[in-house]
């Protein structure tokens, strides 16, 4: 079917992110106002003003009623999903990259840049106690000194959180005591995205070495390559079927001095156990950013470079297609 | 004679010495005393009191060196011993100024050597060096040596015994490659930007690695035109590689080597390297025979640009080059000019081999009143076979077909007013009676011509981007060509035919996006269409069965890898390699069937391609068992880890009851769905109501 475009956004997207029940899309662009979508036709519910920067990351909870974004205006923010109010505002010294509620909702994480001469840091709060949004004191920090975290989830249950690094390594950070459990090396470049399967035992990693993988939760072993020819920027899990999807391309630095051909802009497909593309979906102009399936497996969305965000239902010959083996 | 003058120098002087040193003797007369007082020790040796006037004491070894011997010169009587003269001094002089010279003579005639000598050392190493061979005609070429090397002569022991001969180098089958039960071909794959080299055979599913040698060249590699040996490129030279294990089989040294060419026989290599030439010392281009690994000669570049600047005849008898408005034809093994002289053409802009005869063609352009011409000459003979005058002609290019049946000129002409162009193909039908010329006219320049191998059939792309077009033409007995087909608006810019005709590739290289077109010429119709975006080359494998396409990375930083198609198109094998830069197949020898048991076979293919087709069909069966054996196991793997995955996560359902108190985990389905009507906005469409 033909996918519908959400032209909202005024510049690039940098994170997409369906509802639990998959109806809402959330998304999180360069432009400073992140919007809420219904994933069903694609209309525009409403945006969060507020943030005076970049949005890097959008999270919302299980419940779907509180939403946080976090933003280059050194600020992570909590709003009401309906209203659109802000509910709360932690200050930070750079740049949130990452941000992400626990599995109960009531914890969130995230991560700063490493800039301006901070270093990078975990923060967690629980947004259940005013004191901690209020006045910027989380109930744990972790200092990350060398890689900063370029993107983050939390593991089954709440107990750490798994963090991909700059320089490719992987690693899960307690939540409690804020140790670092276990570190894998998992790929030889920046880790751009995490995202879990849907019961959180599996995770795939998307990375600028070109490849994403897939690797067990609890013993971060690794399980799964997904190779491609360009910078992966986003992966996927579906629920559904043993699919992958990875969305990327050229770096955007490079794109002005090539065709769209040339950057494979194209969200492609593969199987999650054979490792094998099985297709490919072209539309965007630029590299795709985030790339997600909806939970439950019958569509996908992928936001781009070029700051669409295409909504994306499978055709019944997506259902019909059995992978031979 | 040398030695006499010097020795009465050495006489003279050293009487004067003396004289010097006896001087108190004639100073008697001399009221003032200079005599040594009584008991003096002369503790001043001579060095130190006219070192620098005894360094200059000459020696009787002295001009040894400047003196040459020159053997083979004619044996004239008196009468004719000035003219003689005349000629030596004509051809010695050129080296240095001739101090001395000396003709033998015996019974008033000279005895067929001489001796020369020069100012210096220099001039005489010069003079042995370049005037040794020198053919004064054809029974005296003259064996120039340096006087001094008669006292190696001297210093002969007198049990002298041949050398012993060298134990001959068994270096294995180097046609071994040839063996393969199923008549697979190797190909060389450059990648990591060129600093690995690894062999493979293509087999009808994946290709087997061979050999695998990081670092095995410098720059990049390339297999001898038949295929036995493989070239390396290093900073000392080129390496020769073949065999079973590809072991090292010759080197030659020329430093800064940048360029090869092989003879067509593979007995000669020829190199270049950018080191600078003397008259005396020609050093940018050397030719070396393969199997000794010894230079045959050397030549100055000049200011060539194109390469190889040797072009060989066929079979490697000849090799020419365009010099001074000259072709000059060297012949093998003397590696002498033929007929010692070049053949003058004046401005001659360009000249090929016949690939099939040792017949070579050339073309001069227009020049004022006279037209331009094309001629066809026989070698070594030089008989004029067939010379066609062009008019108005802005430039020629030549196409032989590779067995030399047919040579066509392609010509851009002007039209009257000289403002445009229009173009011509001139056809020589080279195998029959007095080379009729076949002439076509074509409206649209041509940027691509090939040949049919073995064939009668060449290709043609012409006309401008985007309307480009790709023509088949077949020539016939009786000097007549036709045009077979035209195909339109083709996104291509290059000709590939298979190695034994019938088929051929259009490809689209470089800025054309990679398109590839597998037409068959019996049918003369398209077969395939296929893409390799960016590809920079394509290549047949030396049998026709296979296609290669590849993105070098010399031509660019992103997609690089090869392909490999079937000659029908179909897209076999992808191998996306990083830094991947150069694909080569190894070529193969001529076969060694004759024309009758060629036509036989392809007579009776019926009965081979059954047994072909069942061979594949096994070996198909065989990889796709494999791989579905291979993906079962995966899934079995997979699935026993998800169910132990999944038993852990139910474990843990009453924890994520916990930490959502008591909602529905997300497993379970919600029943109470709420109705909501959505609207859609499906399609618009405007209809005038009357």
């Amino acid at each position: 079917m033909r996918p519908i475009a959400l032209h909202g956004h005024e510049r690039s997207i940098t994170h997409i992110k369906y509802s639990r029940d998959g109806d809402l899309l959330f998304s999180s662009a360069k432009d400073s106002s992140p919007s809420v979508w219904y994933s069903i036709n694609g209309e525009r519910l409403g945006t969060y003003k507020g943030h005076g920067g970049a949005v890097w990351c959008i999270d919302v909870d299980w419940t779907t009623t509180k939403v946080i974004t976090g933003s280059a205006d050194n600020s992570l923010r909590l709003w009401d999903t309906e209203t659109g109010t802000q509910l709360g505002k932690f200050d930070t010294r750079s740049a949130v990259r990452t941000c992400a509620f626990s599995y109960c909702g009531n914890r969130i994480m995230f991560s700063t840049d490493k800039q301006m001469g901070h270093a990078c840091e975990i923060f967690f709060c629980d947004i259940r106690d005013s004191a901690q949004m209020g006045h910027n004191s989380s109930y744990l920090s972790i200092p990350v000194d060398g890689p900063k975290v370029t993107s983050a989830i939390w593991g089954p249950l709440d107990y750490y959180i798994i963090a991909g690094h700059e320089n490719g390594t992987v690693c899960q950070w307690d939540s409690k005591s804020g140790q670092r459990l276990l570190n894998v090396e998992g790929h030889t470049k920046a880790v751009n995205d995490i995202q879990p399967y849907h019961d959180t035992t599996m995770f795939v990693t998307a990375s600028k070495d070109t490849t994403a993988k897939l690797f067990d939760s609890d013993s971060l072993e690794h399980l799964k390559t997904y190779k491609t020819e360009r910078p992966v920027n986003s992966a996927s899990l579906s629920s559904l079927k043993h699919h992958v999807v990875l969305g990327g391309g050229q770096e955007a630095m490079d794109v002005t001095t090539t065709s769209t051909r040339i950057g494979k802009f194209d969200a492609r497909f593969f199987h999650m156990v054979f490792e094998e593309e099985i297709g490919r979906v072209k539309g965007h102009f630029g590299p795709i950013n985030s790339v997600t399936f909806h939970p439950d497996g019958k569509s996908y969305s992928s936001g781009g470079e070029d700051g669409y965000v295409r909504l994306h239902q499978f055709d019944p010959s997506y259902f019909e297609y059995e992978f031979e083996y | 004679m040398a030695n006499e003058i010097t020795d009465e120098n050495n006489q003279n002087l050293s009487e004067e010495e003396t004289k010097e040193i006896n001087g108190n003797e004639d100073g008697e007369e001399d009221e003032s005393q200079f005599d040594d007082p009584e008991g003096f020790v002369d503790t001043i040796s001579d060095k130190d009191l006219l070192g620098d006037v005894l360094a200059k004491r000459p020696s009787p070894e002295d001009g040894i060196d400047s003196l040459i011997v020159v053997d083979n010169v004619p044996v004239v009587g008196q009468d004719r011993l000035d003219k003689l003269k005349n000629v030596i001094k004509k051809v010695f002089s050129k080296f240095g100024k001739i101090v001395n010279e000396f003709y033998p003579e015996e019974n008033g005639k000279t005895k067929g050597y001489i001796f020369i000598e020069y100012a210096n050392e220099k001039d005489a190493a010069q003079a042995v060096k370049i005037a040794n061979g020198y053919k004064l005609d054809k029974h005296h070429i003259f064996i120039v040596n340096p006087f001094s090397s008669f006292d190696c002569m001297l210093d002969l022991e007198e049990d002298w015994s041949p050398p012993e001969k060298e134990p001959y180098e068994d270096k294995g089958n180097l046609h071994s490659w040839l063996l393969d039960a199923d008549c697979n071909d190797q190909y060389s794959v450059i990648h990591g930007g060129g600093e690995k080299v690894d062999i493979y055979l293509n087999t009808s599913t994946e290709p087997v690695l061979l050999k695998e040698r990081p670092g095995w060249t410098e720059t990049y590699v390339t297999w001898s035109p038949q295929g036995t040996y493989l070239a390396t490129f290093h900073k000392q030279g080129i390496a020769l590689w073949g065999g079973d294990e590809f072991s090292r089989i010759g080197k030659f040294g020329h430093q800064g080597v940048q360029m090869i060419d092989f003879s067509p026989c593979e007995r000669y290599i020829v190199t270049f390297s950018p080191l600078p030439d003397t008259p005396s010392d020609p050093q940018s281009i050397i030719i070396w025979d393969v199997r000794t690994g010894a230079k045959k000669r050397a030549f100055q570049c000049g200011n060539v640009a194109r390469w190889p600047v040797f072009k060989w005849s066929h079979k490697g008898e000849y090799f020419a080059r365009i010099r001074d408005e000259a072709i000059s034809i060297y012949e093998i093994p003397s590696f002498g000019l033929l007929d010692k002289k070049s053949i003058k053409v004046p401005s001659i802009s360009d000249f090929a081999w016949s690939p099939g005869d040792n017949v070579i063609s050339y073309w001069l352009p227009e020049i004022k009143d006279t037209p331009a011409r094309v001629t066809i000459m026989a070698v070594p003979g030089r008989e004029e076979l067939r010379v066609k005058n062009l008019f108005n002609v802005a430039t020629c290019k030549m196409y032989w077909q590779n067995k030399g049946d047919y040579l066509c000129v392609v010509v851009d002409r002007y039209t009257k007013s000289k403002k445009a162009l229009h173009y011509n193909m001139e056809i020589f039908h080279l195998r029959e009676k007095q080379i009729p010329v076949d002439t076509l006219e074509l409206k649209e320049a041509v940027s691509a011509f090939a040949w049919e191998p073995q064939g009668d059939t060449f290709a043609i792309i012409h006309g401008e981007s985007p309307k480009i077009s790709a023509s088949f033409y077949r020539c016939q007995k009786g000097g007549h060509t036709t045009l077979l087909k035209t195909f339109e608006k083709k996104q291509v810019n290059n000709i590939f035919w298979a190695p034994r005709g019938q088929f051929c590739v259009l490809a689209g290289l470089r800025g054309m996006n990679g398109t590839m077109e597998f037409y068959d010429l019996n049918e003369v119709a398209l077969m395939n269409v296929g893409e390799h975006f960016t590809a920079t080359d394509v290549e047949w494998d030396p049998s026709g069965r296979y296609v290669s396409t590849s993105v070098s990375w010399w031509a660019q930083k992103v997609d690089n890898g090869y392909n490999i198609w079937s000659f029908q198109g179909k897209l076999l094998q992808r191998h996306s390699i990083n830094q991947f830069c150069q694909m080569l197949w190894r070529p193969r020898p001529q076969t060694l069937l004759s024309d009758d048991q060629v036509t036989k076979i392809k007579s009776e293919i019926k009965k081979y391609q059954k047994m072909f087709e069942n061979k594949d069909r096994m070996s198909q069966k065989k990889a796709s068992k494999e791989l579905i054996e291979k993906r079962r196991s995966m899934m079995r793997e997979f699935l026993e880890y998800r169910d132990r995955k999944k038993r852990e996560f139910q474990e843990q359902e009453d924890q994520r009851h916990e930490l959502r108190k008591g909602f529905e985990d997300l497993q379970e389905e919600v029943d109470d769905f709420e109705e909501e009507s959505v609207e859609f906005f499906i399609k618009e469409e405007q209809s005038i109501v009357e």
